[in-house]
């Protein structure tokens, strides 16, 4: 039996994130040179006939098929994973069987969201010899990955405690945003103009959203919910800006007790999972003309950064299959999500500048203590690391790009490879949220006035305000047509 | 997975209603420059925005 790790050899998840989004880009990168290191990897394609679903990525590799692809990349993936839950100091045994079982329901859900009654878009029909779908893109696969670990966490409580070293759906999450650096970088080499608006933008929506959604939530719970400044930090920090994140990272400015922001991540989290079934559908049918509002309006409104980028990435499914229905418009994939993204990232960013507001201001003037300051390495320890994996794998593929423009197909390519583990680590991602959402838990605990101010807050005005401000700075910005 | 300490939450959160602990005058000012600068930023960024950033 293998032993944890000492904790002075421990990895952060955070790090650990960094570390294996890095390897993965770097070993898709290698296709450039000639070495095609992820060929292997495997897709999935909408289907009518389930024979023909699975494939490797590359062609160099259609020797091995489908079936070969899966095993290849189950095992890498374990591999991987289990060298990581060593270095997080797990338990590696239970870490790797909780992953297998999590891996395999994760990928069946993704293979059955791609059957073509469920994945096809119109100008596909014919092709399957299909009269209706449901129009979903096999991103469906997503939201079946939410249910089964809904119907997991909820009613199969046992398994889920089994699996539990495997539940982590932020490391999945900031893995999948370390490699997605790199396919949206290459989005942005092709358009660097428009990157450069979205980019704008993006970052006035967010400083927008800090001041007003922060100081309104702080001021709601405080004045008429009447909590304690300990309890209305992490919950203004959870329903405003970025849930789980940021729920802990000013909960722990202020020195606030950690069961405090945790009880407001499971609120988080939840809420993240009624937005997610939710407000995508929302956009598709209000928003379809104005794709980038939509885009930004995910980022904004949906807390954890799970949640935000995959509602972003359903969003972009449902909207360019509506747009191509309603108007024969195909926009280009890529950049509706890219703006939830850019979006999600600058506040993820933003949530260490605004742990250090809030430090000092309870260090300084609320809670003064003698010689306390808030130190350069505090707000280091408390900076989300993987930002860093997500803005190198962007700034890399971006510099390639404009150095070398004749190189960008061969760069798409191998961004291509890297979006399979995107993907994958996306629909693990959504299975596990799902698992460790339990509601039965939750209200045990007796938690309802929390869950009042969030739902009056959150659907009172954080989703309409995320609203206006994504269409003050995003209406009249369309996609490139593909 | 997320893990929620034994200790009974619901006492806690009962009393503070009868233990409020008022808005302190640091916390006014937090509150009020937060959403002051937020609204004067939002009409000069968006201004910012369409009239320098391609659409």
């Amino acid at each position: 039996m293998m032993h944890p790790m000492p904790a002075r050899l421990k990895l952060t998840e955070d790090w650990f994130a960094v570390v294996a989004g890095l390897s993965i880009f770097a070993l898709a990168l290698a296709s450039m040179a000639g070495a095609d290191l992820l060929g292997w990897a495997v897709t999935t394609s909408v289907w009518m006939d389930p024979a023909k679903a699975l494939a490797p990525v590359s062609k160099a590799f259609a020797g091995i098929k489908g079936a070969g692809a899966f095993a290849a990349t189950f095992f890498f993936l374990l591999a991987l994973l289990s060298i990581g839950a060593r270095l997080l100091g797990l338990e590696v045994r239970r870490f790797a069987g909780g992953f297998a079982a999590v891996f395999l329901i994760s990928y069946l859900c993704w293979f059955l969201g791609s059957w073509a009654r469920i994945a096809a878009t119109p100008d596909k029909l014919k092709g399957f010899g299909l009269s209706w779908s449901l129009n979903l893109t096999n991103e469906a696969g997503y939201i079946l990955a939410l249910v089964a670990g809904l119907v997991v966490g909820n009613f199969f409580p046992g398994f889920a405690a089994s699996w539990k070293e495997a539940l982590r759906p932020e490391m999945y999450i900031k893995t999948a945003i370390v490699i997605l650096g790199g396919y949206l970088g290459v989005t942005a080499a092709e358009q660097v103009g428009l990157a450069t608006s979205v980019m704008f933008r993006g970052l006035c929506a967010i400083v927008e959203a800090y001041l007003i959604y922060w100081a309104l939530v702080y001021f709601i719970a405080r004045k008429y919910f009447k909590f304690s400044r300990e309890w209305s930090v992490p919950l203004a920090s959870g329903i405003s800006i970025c849930g789980v994140s940021a729920a802990i990272a000013t909960g722990s400015a202020i020195k606030a007790r950690p069961v405090v922001p945790v009880m407001v991540s499971s609120l988080v989290v939840i809420f993240a999972v009624i937005e997610l079934l939710l407000l995508p559908f929302l956009a598709q049918s209000f928003l379809w003309h104005e794709p980038m509002v939509a885009g930004a309006w995910m980022g904004l409104a949906v807390k954890t950064d799970g949640a935000a980028v995959a509602s972003g990435a359903i969003t972009e499914s449902l909207i360019v299959a509506k747009s191509l229905e309603m108007q024969g418009i195909r926009f280009q994939p890529g950049w509706i999500l890219a703006t939830t993204t850019t979006v999600k990232v600058f506040i993820d960013v933003f949530i260490a500048v605004w742990a250090f507001i809030l430090a000092w201001i309870w260090a300084r003037k609320i809670e003064p203590r003698d010689g306390e300051n808030v130190s350069a390495a505090q707000i280091w320890q408390r900076f989300p690391k993987f930002i860093l994996g997500y803005l190198a794998t962007f700034a890399i593929v971006v510099a390639i790009g404009a150095l070398a423009p004749a190189a960008v197909p061969k760069l798409k390519s191998a961004m291509g490879q890297a979006n399979v583990f995107r993907g994958i680590f996306f629909v693990l991602t959504f299975f596990t949220i799902g698992v460790i959402s339990n509601f039965k838990k939750l209200w045990a605990e007796g938690i309802g006035r929390l869950a009042a101010v969030y739902v009056l807050c959150l659907f009172g005005f954080i989703i309409w305000i995320g609203l206006l401000i994504s269409w003050l700075f995003f209406h009249g910005v369309k996609p490139p047509v593909a | 997975m997320i893990r929620v300490d034994e200790t009974k939450l619901t006492d806690e959160l009962r009393r503070m209603e009868s233990e409020y602990e008022p808005l302190l005058p640091v916390e006014k000012t937090l509150i009020v420059w937060s959403l002051s600068l937020g609204v004067v930023l939002l009409a000069v960024l968006v201004w910012f925005s369409h009239a320098f950033f391609e659409q």
